[in-house]
């Protein structure tokens, strides 16, 4: 029966689909309904913005520029970045106890850590500790590949070259210096120190270098970074981890330690402090502006007023724009229904 | 025929030469052709409507798919991304989308290809019968073994003589040479060609008819050694002029020598012919047009956005590799570690790379996804229009829609003028007898219709062969019964008073007649009783209930198209003579004899069924004393042999004997529409189409076709002939012509409203627009003014001129519909051609882009299917733009934070898979779901429609608010995120991981206010993408991923943190909901302005579409009542003559033929114009 299946074939069942009647919702919105919700959803916003706001108030910073630009500073004799290992302080005063965990940061400003070329530059095998990638880096590493066109560096690349290298110690002034005891455990994300970024299995995890050298910038091999704790050494040593996570703006700050502690872990005292600072690191060729940022986080993280200003900005436009909805509204529907 | 001794050279403009029985003469100048050279002279008998061949496949494809511009940009994309220095994204992520689209489109290119070559074959191979030349092999050869052996139309060659038979279609352009008719005479069908139904007749030279008439005819034929000078091919279907050069005299010849490829011989065993043109010289393929590919409006501007998209983009790209240079030259060599990599590049260089790495970058603005998307939308349309259980028709619904050009579909919703062919699409070429007024008395009833109608017991008449629509037994039984002489009467004139030949098949009486109107009357009468048997040249035989009598042919005054009437003058067997005369009803009721009884009913009778839609012909009859015909009969002798004035002479003769006239009836008759033709038409003229209608048939059918099926109100008025061209000269020069101008114009011209009033136009005067180039504009700005134009007497060529017309002078979509291989050209070069699968289905529907079953289906076509595709598709091709610009212009924002170095802020992950994955779905759901408003509504307020006639969804200046808000949307993307981030420990790849949450929730916020039409499929959609989004992003992101290819997955553990954040989540949100806020607010504003119109659209009960029941009031000069004639000459001469009987015929002077009235055509149709719509409802 061929002309029967053709007929069938021809003529698809007739569904809610192919017919194009598939139930539907088909919403009528009317002024009645959608005032009331721009109205709601600004007053969210306001609230939402209130929280923010009244959080980041809360919030404890303290930010100091150490580059040295001032002739006052202490660390302007080490700007100029002609004395090697120059060791500078940055004095300063709490008169009110610093609340809660606080955090020590080091903040670059005109620092475009998001150049491409930081991102390109970085081989990402040789960072999870494929020992191949240490004698044959990536060509994307290139100029920071290999030391006179044959020595592979390791970690290659201008991301891990440009590493930044100032070391901070920080000092309470009671009567004498007391060292402030701070943590750099932790301090990167756990999927980098787990996951992207290995030590070759190698032991001694120097054998695993052989045959390489340091990025031209470096001071010290990746395997001397910390001889104190092996699981912080080579190339997942903590400091190294959050210079490479890259920041997205020029105007950033890291994570250097944690505050910890018996006297200081809920707190810094009120006193008189000093930083003492191993100044390496040139930023004043490129205008760019070294600081510390002493912090504490609340469950938003760091201090950030824009948001909180950022929330009451959209939920106030929502309220006005509804208030000018219903004068439009008003003019123009009741006249005619009236 | 002038005959003159060839002395001189043909004249110079027939330099067509073509030589009998020569084959080898023109097989040495066949055409040939290689790529575009093409040199030789005749073309061969194929036809080759295909475009690709094995070789030129590849690069035609190519070629035309690189015309699209996005092809192009994409090309180049893929090619820059194969350079590592500069690729900013992997290079796959173009490729395989690109080479998935060229393939498809190219592979479904090439199927549609390969189908016309297959028609193509089809046709090529048809056979037929062609004398083969053995004079070229052996002068020896008997004249027994010459014969005509069969073979293909392709091999047919100019020169050879043909032999065609009955019912066959004719593979060239022949000249008739002989028939196996007297006189070689020959009938042919030209409904392909101009969509007329009648038979045409087409006779040979006498001196060709003389020579080849003995038998056996092919030594002749063979020996034929004429040539044919004449024009070179051309289009003119209604013109030839040539001469034929044998035997050392000159023949003129004409199109009445000429059989045209195309038409079907009809009613002639055989006729032998010369093939003159050979396929594509042919004058039906020179009317056929070229194949051009079609694109949408919609395409077009997307074209142009793409193109402008496209430069900004490279504009960007290039102020950004400015920055970059700049940065370069300034910034850089102070950063110590920079400048290490950038010293072995000057500034420059590293610009120039910068660059084409922002292109690369910027690119997903225009994404690959958007056509392949845009491509399965319209394929997803094109198959609802398919499955739509409403558009099927046929026998047993097995007809469905078709869409056989899928990306059209969105055009559907913007068509502007509508151009329908008449035969076959708008009427059914089926003329029913379906009343009669007999003396005052109506008879039949058209409240119900033709098929409803009770079929009359007609059994006592041994003749009747069925097909009588008129149910009527009173009528039967005052015929039978001997009681009304009116009506036998009435009958008598019908069977006697016409020029339909009658055949004899099967035992029963087949009648061929040049109009179909006359035939529907002669079948009638049969079917009462009143049989036309026979006719010779002096005589007519008819049945009257058993009774045979023979009537006297004594004149035929035949039909010209100022007489509007015909009659005979007859001797009756009783000794009588008799005056049947049958004619519009102005000219039947002028000339009655004074009180003439019945009058008034009569009249009533012509209103009611001017009201009904039929056409109407007055029947009257006249006793003739025997002396007043002994004078007549004398002094039209003397006024044939006259040499001047004979025409009006005649025409003053026929007026003295068709005086006194005593009324019989009226006959009205149905010219069947198709079903709901009417309907479809008022409201597609609601719905703001302007419908015109093109036909090759004569002006008066057209007119009241025109009527009938609502294309002009009953009221309006025909702006026709002399007064149009008065008014395309009358403007000045210099005015432009302005609308005002017009209007003007026309108020001191006549006191007229133009939207009352309609164009009327024929294909002679359409030629001349040749000539005046400003009357198109002209033309163009009246017709936009009225409500229709009907064009008449057009040929294929000139109906897609008119196609042409309308779209140089207006930017309005246009649609052709039609059905028969005449429409085949305009069908082509309309925007949209729909071709309706009839019987013959077959040039039409190949060459459509839409195939339907019916003229009504269009209804649902554009009201329903076309503007939801409308809708659908501008919403979506904005909404497309605006995610995906939106997601890409953050780029440019970005450049500034990281020194012009063309870093991508987000994974390339999510680059590649945001337009596929994370947002398609729900765009997809609402281009296939969206409905505004119901299929109901849709055809309740076909007002609704004018939108996509205004273009108000998809234009240029909305596409640019559409791009101004992704801009929007982009700077809120980046910048807030920006306010966040900025001097904070947040690194990179978390806020990419924001910026990403937040363009999703933009992009699907957005779409959630574009779709108002919720089925589940939408919400499944927009919860599937959503999720795919986290599901993507986690598992890119996972750490498995990392280790299988840290270089691929470089985000490894940044999900799990950045959700983990609040600030994430905030700032997110916050991004989302400004950048949506302006779309938002519009929105708002929309429902709270519009809504009180909307509701009331919905709720107040509008007058629904119904149609106009006209007034009863209805006064004479509405009816509408005209012979329509056939084109050429009518068959009445050729009665008069005998030239065409062949039981009679003994040979007539030739002369005599030449001698007769020129006008002598003897078909009648009377129209009448109608418009009440209940015989629809």
């Amino acid at each position: 029966m061929p002309k029967k299946e053709l007929e069938t074939a021809n003529r698809p069942d007739n569904t809610a689909f192919t017919q194009q009647r598939l139930p539907a919702w088909q919403p009528m919105l009317s002024a009645g309904i959608v005032i009331p919700g721009f109205v709601l959803i600004g007053l969210a916003f306001i609230g939402i913005g209130v929280a923010l706001f009244i959080t980041s108030r809360n919030i404890t910073v303290l930010e100091m520029d150490y580059t040295g630009v001032e002739t006052s500073s202490d660390c302007f004799k080490c700007s100029a970045g002609t004395i090697p290992n120059c060791l500078c302080n940055l004095y300063f005063t709490l008169n009110d106890t610093f609340p809660g965990q606080v955090y020590f940061y080091y903040g670059l400003t005109n620092y475009f850590q998001s150049h491409r070329k930081f991102g390109v530059s970085v081989d990402a095998y040789q960072l999870s500790g494929d020992t191949y990638y240490f004698t044959n880096p990536l060509n994307v590493c290139a100029p920071y590949q290999f030391v006179n066109g044959s020595i592979p560096i390791v970690p290659c690349g201008l991301s891990a070259n440009s590493m930044f290298n100032d070391t901070f110690k920080l000092y309470q002034l009671v009567n004498v210096s007391k060292p402030v005891p701070l943590d750099g455990r932790g301090i990167a994300w756990w999927s980098d120190y787990n996951v992207k970024y290995r030590n070759p299995t190698t032991t001694p995890l120097k054998n695993a270098f052989n045959g390489t050298i340091k990025p031209p910038c470096w001071p010290k091999p990746a395997y001397e970074l910390d001889l104190t704790d092996p699981s912080n050494n080579g190339l997942v040593n903590q400091d190294f981890l959050v210079w490479m996570r890259r920041a997205a703006l020029p105007n950033f700050r890291k994570l250097y330690r944690r505050i910890t502690g018996p006297d200081y872990a809920s707190g810094l005292p009120p006193g008189n402090y000093t930083i003492e600072i191993a100044y390496n690191y040139p930023t004043m060729i490129f205008n760019g502006r070294k600081k510390v940022v002493l912090s504490n986080v609340s469950w938003m993280g760091g201090k950030n007023d824009f948001l909180g200003v950022a929330y009451l900005v959209v939920g106030s436009l929502c309220v006005v724009m509804s208030i000018v909805m219903l004068i439009v509204y008003a003019t123009f529907k009741f006249p005619e229904d009236g | 025929m002038p005959k003159e001794e060839v002395t001189t050279s043909p004249g110079s403009d027939v330099t067509w030469e073509v030589r009998a029985n020569k084959r080898h003469f023109h097989r040495h100048q066949r055409r040939r052709s290689f790529l575009c050279f093409r040199w030789g002279r005749y073309a061969d008998n194929v036809v080759r409507s295909f475009k690709y061949s094995p070789l030129t496949f590849l690069p035609l494809t190519l070629y035309e798919q690189f015309q699209r511009a996005a092809n192009l940009y994409f090309l180049l994309i893929v090619v820059m991304q194969c350079v590592p220095i500069i690729s900013s994204i992997p290079w796959y992520t173009t490729i395989i989308p690109l080479f998935i689209v060229l393939s498809v489109r190219g592979i479904k290119d090439l199927a549609n290809d390969l189908a016309r070559r297959r028609s193509d074959t089809q046709i090529n191979r048809r056979c037929c019968d062609v004398l083969i030349s053995q004079s070229i092999h052996s002068m020896a050869c008997l004249p027994s073994c010459l014969s005509f052996s069969q073979s293909q139309w392709k091999d047919v060659c100019v020169g050879d003589v043909l032999r065609i038979h009955k019912d066959q279609i004719i593979p060239a352009d022949l000249l008739l040479l002989c028939s196996s008719e007297p006189h070689s005479l020959c009938y042919v069908e030209t409904m392909d060609i101009d969509g007329e139904t009648n038979l045409k007749y087409r006779q040979a030279l006498a001196a060709t008819h003389t020579e080849m008439t003995s038998d056996p005819v092919e030594p002749i034929l063979d020996a034929f050694d004429g040539v044919v000078f004449c024009e070179e091919p051309n289009s003119r279907l209604y013109s030839f002029r040539g001469e034929l050069h044998w035997r050392g005299e000159r023949h003129h010849l004409d199109c009445g020598q000429i059989l045209l490829r195309g038409t079907v011989l009809r009613n002639t065993d055989t006729a032998y012919g010369m093939a003159v043109y050979t396929g594509s010289d042919t004058k039906i393929l020179r009317n056929v047009g070229r194949h051009r590919i079609k694109m949408t409006q919609i395409e077009r501007v997307l074209n142009k956005v793409v193109i402008g998209i496209v430069l900004v983009l490279l504009l960007v790209s290039l102020l950004l590799a400015i920055g970059s240079g700049v940065f370069m030259g300034a910034v850089v060599p102070q950063i110590e570690v920079l400048s290490v990599i950038m010293s072995a590049r000057s500034a420059v260089y590293t610009a120039f790379l910068t660059f084409w790495s922002y292109v690369i970058l910027l690119s997903p603005a225009m994404p690959m996804s958007l056509y392949i998307t845009f491509e399965m939308i319209h394929v997803i349309h094109s198959l609802f229009i398919g499955w739509d259980v409403e558009m099927r028709g046929g026998k047993e619904d097995s007809v469905p829609a078709q869409a056989r050009n899928t990306s059209l579909n969105e055009e559907l919703g913007q068509v502007g003028h509508l151009l329908s062919d008449k035969t076959g699409t708008l009427t059914q070429n089926h003329l029913l007898f379906r009343q009669c007024c007999i003396a005052g008395d109506v008879y039949g009833d058209t409240s119900v219709s033709a098929e409803e109608t009770e079929t009359l017991n007609l059994s006592w008449n041994p003749f009747s062969c069925g097909g009588l629509h008129l149910s009527d037994q009173r009528l039967v039984d005052r015929l039978r019964g001997q009681q009304c002489p009116d009506s036998r009467q009435f009958l008598t004139a019908l069977a006697l008073c016409h020029t339909v030949m009658a055949e004899w098949r099967e035992g029963a009486p087949v009648y061929q007649a040049a109009s179909p109107d006359e035939e529907a009357l002669v079948g009638a009468a049969r079917e009462l009783g009143w049989v036309f048997l026979s006719r010779t040249r002096d005589s007519l035989t008819i049945n009257e209930l058993g009774l045979k009598r023979h009537y006297h042919l004594l004149s035929i005054l035949d039909f010209t198209s100022q007489r509007r009437r015909m009659s005979v003058l007859v001797r009756e067997p009783e000794g009588g003579l008799k005056l049947y005369c049958k004619g519009a009803d102005l000219v039947i009721l002028e000339r009655l004899q004074k009180d003439c009884p019945h009058l008034e009913s009569t009249e009533r009778a012509l209103d009611l069924f001017a009201q009904s839609s039929l056409r109407t012909l007055c029947i009257a009859e006249r006793s003739v004393p025997e002396a007043k015909w002994k004078e007549w009969s004398q002094t039209l002798h003397q006024a044939v042999l006259a040499t001047c004035d004979r025409e009006d002479i005649l025409e003053r003769l026929y007026d003295d004997m068709e005086s006194d006239l005593k009324l019989l009836g009226v006959t009205a008759i149905e010219d069947r529409l198709q079903n709901g033709v009417p309907q479809t038409i008022l409201m597609l003229r609601q719905a703001g189409l302007k419908v015109w209608m093109l036909t090759g048939d004569k002006k008066e059918t057209a007119v009241n076709i025109g009527y009938s099926c609502k294309l002009v109100d009953p009221d309006s008025r025909l702006l026709e002939g002399d007064e149009l061209r008065e008014l395309l000269q009358s403007p000045d020069e210099e005015v432009t012509f302005s609308k005002s101008s017009v209007a003007k114009l026309l108020c001191l011209a006549k006191e007229m409203a133009w939207d009352r009033s309609a164009l009327v136009l024929t294909g002679p005067e359409l030629a001349e627009f040749n000539n005046q180039p400003e009357w198109g504009a002209r033309f163009m700005s009246i017709a936009g003014l009225c409500q229709s134009v009907l064009c008449c007497r057009v040929t294929p060529g000139q109906k897609a001129d008119v196609v042409a017309l309308i779209r140089k002078h207006t930017d309005s979509i246009t649609m052709a519909i039609g059905d028969g291989a005449n429409d085949v050209n305009m069908i082509k070069t309309a925007h949209i051609g729909v071709g309706l699968a009839g019987v013959e289905g077959g040039q039409a529907v190949l060459n459509a882009d839409y195939t339907l079953a019916q003229f009504s289906f269009l209804q649902r076509l554009l009201l329903v299917h076309g503007r939801w595709s409308y809708r659908r598709i501008s919403v979506f091709l904005h909404y497309f733009l605006y995610k995906t610009s939106s997601f890409a212009l953050v780029h440019i924002w970005f450049g500034f934070f990281n020194g012009f170095s063309a870093q991508s802020l987000y994974e390339n992950w999510f680059i590649v898979l945001y337009t596929v994955f994370y947002t398609s779905t729900p765009v997809q759901c609402l281009a296939i779901f969206e409905q505004d408003v119901s299929v109901e509504s849709s055809l309740r307020w076909p007002d609704l429609y004018k939108v996509g006639l205004r273009h108000e969804l998809f234009n240029p200046l909305l596409l640019a608010f559409t791009l101004l808000y992704a801009i929007y949307t982009s700077l809120v993307l980046f910048f807030v995120p920006l306010g966040v981030f900025h001097n904070s420990d947040m690194d990179f790849q978390t806020m990419a991981v924001t910026v990403n949450i937040a363009s999703v929730f933009s992009a699907t916020t957005e779409i959630v206010l574009l779709t108002r039409h919720w089925t589940k499929w939408n919400v499944i959609g927009i919860f599937v993408s959503v999720c795919m989004f986290f599901m993507c992003t986690l598992i890119t992101q996972s750490r498995k991923f990392f280790e299988m290819s840290p270089v691929d997955y470089y985000f490894p553990g940044v999900a799990q943190n950045a959700f983990a954040s609040p600030v994430v989540w905030l700032t997110s949100l916050l991004t989302a909901c400004t950048a949506v806020l302006p779309s938002f607010t519009s929105h708002v504003l929309n429902i709270i302005l519009n809504n009180p119109s909307r509701h009331r659209v919905h709720s107040v009960q509008r007058e629904p579409v119904e149609m106009q029941q006209s007034g009863f009031t209805r006064g004479h000069s509405h009816r509408r009542s005209s012979y329509a004639m056939s084109q050429g000459r009518g068959l009445g001469r050729l009665i008069t003559s005998g030239a065409s009987l062949r039981s009679t015929a003994p040979p007539v002077d030739r002369g005599c033929l030449d001698d007769g009235p020129q006008g002598m055509t003897g078909l009648t149709q009377k129209p009448t114009r109608d418009d009440a719509p209940n015989n629809f409802t």
